[in-house]
């Protein structure tokens, strides 16, 4: 480059004749042409800009830019705007409303059952299920639906506590729930509960003290410890109160399958029987989300795998 | 040489220059170290260890103001302190209001860490610091300004070196950003809380222009100074173009003032102020790029010392990444730029190239070029300097790689749509895709602390063995 000429040149050439600290010194080489017209290029550019978008404020306004938006508002009218962020949120957001209208549509006016043998609803359910599950749901039952041990019920599987059809899910989702199991430390013993546990626990097909599940059994159906009333005289739960299936191998609140031996399965289900359970409370999802939204969930949720 | 070097050393105050290089490289273990620890948390969050103490919330800023404010910030006072004596010919004015600004701002680092970790904050970015504090930093910094001022109207030259337009800039922009930014009412004046006396929007832009300054003014006016007087000093060569030093300084002050609002792109700040800020951040670039030309261009006939000397290597990969991520900003304050950039990684890259690219690199340039010169003796070893370049360097490139693929893609996946117009991934798929880049930058961060750490021996040796010498002198000068 011709301007670095006078550097590689002899020192002494050209500096401002100051010297600092001994040998400090500076050439006076003119501006680099590249760099200056560099400059002019940038300012050109913001000039540019300028002109396109909002940018000087005068007195109580501001230049507003030739670029132009239109919109349809809330009324249906069409507005024009010079170019600002929210008429281009506006734009966008009615570009895609518009775009999904009609498969909205479709899955408000289709029973459930049509809707999950239409290939195209199906992959659209899927593909909207997918974000609105995981920005409202999974915060709990965990990306996938999963769920998780001790808190959240499993939606993959085909256990349900208040049951799996698509208008018992649209009724859960709608105004949420509240599981409640009372504590027994009170009323009972330490042997009765331990009776019970061992009880619970041979329903789920563990090999326990015979005697002690026998003894269980009986108070199980007895008015003392009264758990028929709820988990039913089968002990497979109820679903119109939630109360839990003891029957089948599915835990949600004991950690059984968490616990390496017969001694930890009982402690933990002990632990349930001692306690009670006040936690199993999913808020209510009506006037959150759009009706739309409650029923694509409730197909997404359906057939997450174990709808009926 | 040697009766020169022990004139110089009656002339000018080195005591408070010397504190201030220890305290700079201190920091700088410190706060990498704790940088390291807040990447890997983000990598294994296992390391919060459920402990409010050392969550990345509180830990974050501790980094932050450990690096810029107790690493930068000691450099800035250690160099400044050094070239203002030097190219005014002049003792530092009043040097027990420098030693004040030494122990205030030693205080200040300590109780702004201890209050984060505790949870105090004022929740505004590189300002976290609450009311007490910051009035410490008030009276600290009008101080230094003071010190810097006096010593220049005190100076033998008739000009005043380039070097300490950027300095004297960087103290006065910094004062004036300080204060207006942190106007706040505290709660009661036994609290450690306030409250901002701006609000929503208006806070947000004082907070930016604050926050953009502070990049501006402290990260790059500053080091810029710094820059100006040890790459010539340490080349042997003059300065490219004084005539570009005088256009680039006042178009940088100039324009830097304006920009900060390309921090606030699609937000509820007015367009026309976010199109200002960035159409100023354009005009920005080649101002930025006169200090770069200007570095680069004075070793111009020394090139062959980038193959012998690591110290020069340290100055000019500096200056290649100042003019990298000059370049890279303006492009990231495009509207449409930013709307893939913000809120991601990208940022973090971007911020990160300048902070250890730049700032830490040609700070380590200048301690090694000014240690050995304070202590009057030679640097223990060229060879870990060295090694700390090497390690510096993959260190830097490790991080904003990883910054710049993990930034992309979670702007990509934010904003992908599929065929239905749904958003193609939930947020936590981001989260998820941005794991193997966190561990990269973790990693990455280890090789610059590695470097450091090196750096830290390299100057104790050294330091002991200039104490020493000096030591020993002074018996032979007495015993005769």
């Amino acid at each position: 480059m011709a301007e670095n000429t006078p550097n590689q040149a002899s020192a002494g050439a050209q500096t401002t004749g100051h010297v600092w600290d001994g040998d400090l010194q500076e050439y006076n080489n003119p501006l680099p042409m590249w760099w200056i017209w560099g400059l002019y290029v940038t300012i050109a550019f913001a000039l540019i800009y300028w002109v396109i978008y909002p940018s000087w404020p005068i007195g109580k306004g501001f230049l507003p830019g030739l670029n132009t938006l239109t919109y349809t508002n809330s009324e249906g009218q069409e507005e024009t705007w010079h170019w600002n962020t929210r008429a281009k949120l506006m734009r966008e957001m009615q570009d895609s409303l518009a775009a999904q209208k009609p498969y909205y549509d479709k899955l408000m006016a289709m029973p459930y059952a049509a809707i999950v043998k239409d290939p195209e609803l199906s992959s659209f359910v899927i593909s909207a299920g997918k974000t609105a599950f995981a920005d409202n749901c999974a915060a709990c039952h965990q990306s996938g639906g999963g769920g998780k041990l001790g808190f959240f019920p499993n939606l993959t599987d085909d256990d349900w506590l208040y049951g799996g059809t698509f208008d018992k899910i649209h009724e859960t989702i709608s105004r949420g729930r509240h599981g409640y199991m009372p504590p027994f430390a009170e009323a009972l013993s330490a042997e009765q509960i331990d009776a019970l546990a061992h009880y619970v626990l041979s329903l789920s097909g563990f090999n326990m003290d015979a005697a002690k599940a026998a003894k269980g059994n009986a108070l199980f159906h007895s008015h003392t410890a009264a758990c028929f009333y709820c988990h039913g005289d089968d002990a497979r739960g109820r679903q119109d109160i939630g109360s839990a299936n003891l029957a089948d191998k599915v835990w949600l609140w004991a950690d059984v399958p968490g616990a390496g031996d017969d001694a930890g399965r009982l402690a933990a289900v002990r632990q349930v029987i001692r306690g009670g359970l006040n936690r199993g409370v999913m808020p209510a999802w009506e006037g959150r989300l759009k009706p739309e939204q409650i029923k694509l969930l409730t197909i997404y949720v359906h057939e997450l795998g174990g709808g009926r | 040489m040697s009766t020169s070097v022990a004139a110089a050393s009656e002339q000018y105050d080195y005591d408070i220059i010397k504190k201030f290089s220890v305290m700079a490289i201190v920091w700088a273990v410190v706060g990498m170290s704790v940088g390291v620890y807040i990447a890997s948390e983000l990598a294994w969050p296992f390391l919060n260890f459920d402990s409010p103490y050392i969550s990345f919330g509180r830990f974050r800023p501790v980094h932050t103001s450990a690096v810029i404010f107790g690493f930068g910030g000691s450099a800035l006072f250690a160099t400044s302190y050094y070239v203002v004596q030097r190219t005014c010919q002049a003792r530092l004015w009043a040097p027990g209001l420098a030693t004040f600004t030494f122990w205030g701002w030693q205080a200040i680092i300590v109780l702004a860490a201890v209050s984060y970790v505790l949870g105090y904050s004022q929740g505004r970015e590189y300002a976290e610091m609450e009311w007490p504090i910051d009035i410490l930093i008030e009276l600290v910094w009008v101080s230094y300004l003071a010190v810097f001022v006096g010593t220049i109207m005190q100076r033998k030259q008739p000009h005043i070196y380039v070097a300490n337009w950027f300095y004297l800039g960087f103290i006065l922009a910094t004062a004036l950003l300080h204060t207006f930014n942190n106007i706040a009412v505290p709660v009661d004046l036994f609290s450690m809380k306030s409250y901002s006396l701006f609000s929503g929007t208006q806070d947000a832009m004082t907070q930016w222009w604050y926050g953009h300054n502070s990049v501006g003014f402290f990260l790059t006016a500053a080091f810029l100074g710094m820059m100006y007087y040890f790459v010539p000093k340490h080349a042997g060569r003059p300065v490219y173009s004084y005539r570009l030093s005088i256009v680039h300084f006042w178009a940088l002050c100039f324009m830097y003032m304006w920009v900060g609002t390309h921090h606030l792109h699609w937000t509820a700040l007015p367009d026309w102020a976010s199109t200002l800020g960035a159409t100023f951040s354009i005009m920005l670039l080649l101002p930025s790029w006169g200090g770069m030309i200007n570095g680069i261009m004075t070793l111009s006939g020394a090139w062959d010392k980038l193959r012998t000397d690591p110290i020069m290597r340290f100055m000019i990969v500096a200056l290649s990444f100042y003019g990298m991520s000059t370049f890279e900003g303006p492009l990231m304050s495009l509207k449409d730029v930013n709307a893939l950039s913000h809120y991601t990684d990208w940022t973090v890259g971007h911020v990160h190239s300048g902070a250890l690219g730049w700032v830490a690199m040609i700070s380590f340039g200048s301690l090694y070029h000014m240690v050995p010169r304070l202590w009057k003796t030679e640097m223990y070893s060229i060879r870990l300097i060295n090694a700390h370049f090497w390690l510096a360097t993959i260190g830097v490139l490790l991080y904003i790689t990883a910054m710049w693929i993990s930034g992309i893609t979670q702007g990509l996946m934010w904003r992908a749509f599929d065929d239905f117009g749904n958003l193609q991934y939930s947020f936590i798929e981001s989260v998820e895709a941005m794991h193997p880049f966190y561990a990269m930058r973790a990693i990455g961060g280890m090789f610059f602390l590695t470097g450091m750490c090196l750096m830290a021996i390299n100057v104790y040796v050294t330091i002991r063995r200039g104490v020493r010498a000096a030591t020993v002198d002074r018996v032979v000068v007495a015993a005769a």
